[in-house]
């Protein structure tokens, strides 16, 4: 398999699960900036070409709350997680728990099978 | 800092209108921390550091494009029935082309074969050029107003209503059922050419079949009827089973008896034909009809043959 093959897999895999990431990672305010140094620090690097446009798209589907402040001498645009967002992070959650358990047992299983 | 700015004047320029404003203040303020950020770290930056975050974001078209996806003019929805009613209207205004241009060139005494496909492609071209520019515009506005639902049948749908799965020449492919129907309207507006004629254009008319095959000519029409028929018929049925290839083995069995009937009962062409006189003898006329003939009926023959074998193996 090329590195760029790997690339692209590697990108579906993550794409979904960065939304979870991400509305997880915002049941505190966030701006930009602290949301993706936030990401990285629990081990998820998320280049601004994807986050930055994601969260704005979050938003604009109800499922954070923005709003501008003003803080060390510049303005941000904060983001949180609205009602919705968290109702539907909720039955992500709990159907990303379903599919993990489910792709352990059969990653588990391929590995012994392999052996 | 007049990098930034240009940077985010160049991503802007890229977005819709409306989300210019939003999205430039909402980058802004990101590309700021994210230099803050380095100059904690690394102490005042330069214009080579600035570069270098900036390459980093990627170039602003392909960042405005991850803010505003680009929409495609059809949307996805649509997608399969533009092109089924692309083809269609295609296969429509080639029969309408096939006919005015027949018509045209029976009329006209100085219309050669060149001329008459020239006059067919480039009618055609342009009658389809506006189609489909025309469908194109009508598609792109429904896919900007909503995106299609699903429609009664493509809920309503039964999986027993599915035809055979069978080999691939079952499917009757679009083109096939619009070339035959080219065919068959040709055959019809030759044969009733009178028609569509005046009397000025008749004395001028290319046309010097003998009356008596000119009369067995004409009672072959039924069957270019029945042929256009069962084409269209094809249009909702598009799919190969027996009764269908025994109508379509029995209506090109016909066509290959009449003619062999017309091959058969000759003189062909009027005597004394003025415009040939001196260019051909009588004689090579009519064998050169003779052998167009039977290079014709080859066609329908082929199709009988074909359809045959394509009965046997459906009845295995």
């Amino acid at each position: 398999m090329t590195t760029a093959q790997l690339d692209k897999m590697r990108l579906e895999l993550r794409r979904g699960v960065l939304v979870l990431a991400a509305l997880a990672s915002l049941k505190q305010p966030h701006y930009g900036y602290s949301l993706r140094k936030q990401l990285q620090d629990g081990g998820i690097d998320i280049d601004e070409g994807t986050l930055y446009p994601l969260i704005r798209r979050l938003a604009e589907q109800g499922l954070l709350d923005s709003e501008w402040q003003q803080g060390e001498g510049r303005e941000r645009r904060y983001y949180q997680i609205s009602e919705l967002g968290t109702e539907l992070l909720s039955q992500l959650s709990d159907e990303w728990q379903q599919l993990n358990g489910a792709l352990s047992k059969l990653l588990g299983t391929n590995t012994k099978e392999t052996k | 800092m007049n990098l930034v700015e240009r940077y985010i004047a160049a991503v802007q320029r890229e977005l819709p209108e409306a989300k210019r404003e939003e999205i430039g203040r909402e980058l802004n303020a990101n590309i700021m921390d994210q230099l803050d950020a380095l100059t904690e770290q690394q102490g005042e930056l330069d214009d080579a550091r600035i570069v270098a975050v900036l390459k980093k974001m990627g170039h602003p078209r392909t960042v405005a494009q991850q803010f505003v996806p680009p929409q495609p003019l059809i949307s996805l929805g649509y997608m399969s029935l533009y092109k089924h009613t692309l083809f269609m209207v295609f296969g429509i205004l080639f029969l309408l082309q096939v006919a005015g241009t027949t018509v045209e060139w029976l009329s006209s005494s100085q219309m050669g074969l060149f001329l008459y496909l020239k006059g067919l492609a480039s009618g055609f071209l342009e009658d389809a050029m506006f189609a489909f520019s025309a469908i194109t515009l009508g598609f792109w506005f429904m896919s900007s107003q909503q995106p299609k639902q699903q429609d009664g049948c493509e809920q309503q749908w039964q999986p027993e209503q599915l035809p055979d799965a069978g080999p691939g020449w079952q499917h009757i492919s679009l083109q096939d059922v619009f070339t035959e129907l080219a065919t068959y309207l040709f055959l019809l507006v030759i044969i009733w050419y009178p028609l569509w004629l005046s009397p000025e254009q008749l004395a001028s008319s290319r046309l010097v079949f003998n009356d008596s095959f000119y009369e067995f000519l004409r009672w072959a029409s039924p069957l270019a009827v029945f042929g256009i028929v069962f084409s269209l018929l094809q249009l909702r049925h598009r799919f190969w089973n027996r009764t269908m290839l025994g109508a379509n083995i029995a209506l090109n069995s016909l066509f290959v008896m009449v003619i062999f009937m017309l091959a058969a009962n000759g003189p062909y062409l009027q005597e004394n034909i003025e415009q040939w006189r001196g260019v051909f003898q009588p004689g090579q006329l009519e064998r050169s009809v003779l052998i167009t003939l039977v290079i014709i009926a080859m066609f329908p023959l082929w199709e009988v043959g074909r359809d045959i074998i394509r009965l046997g193996k459906l009845r295995k």
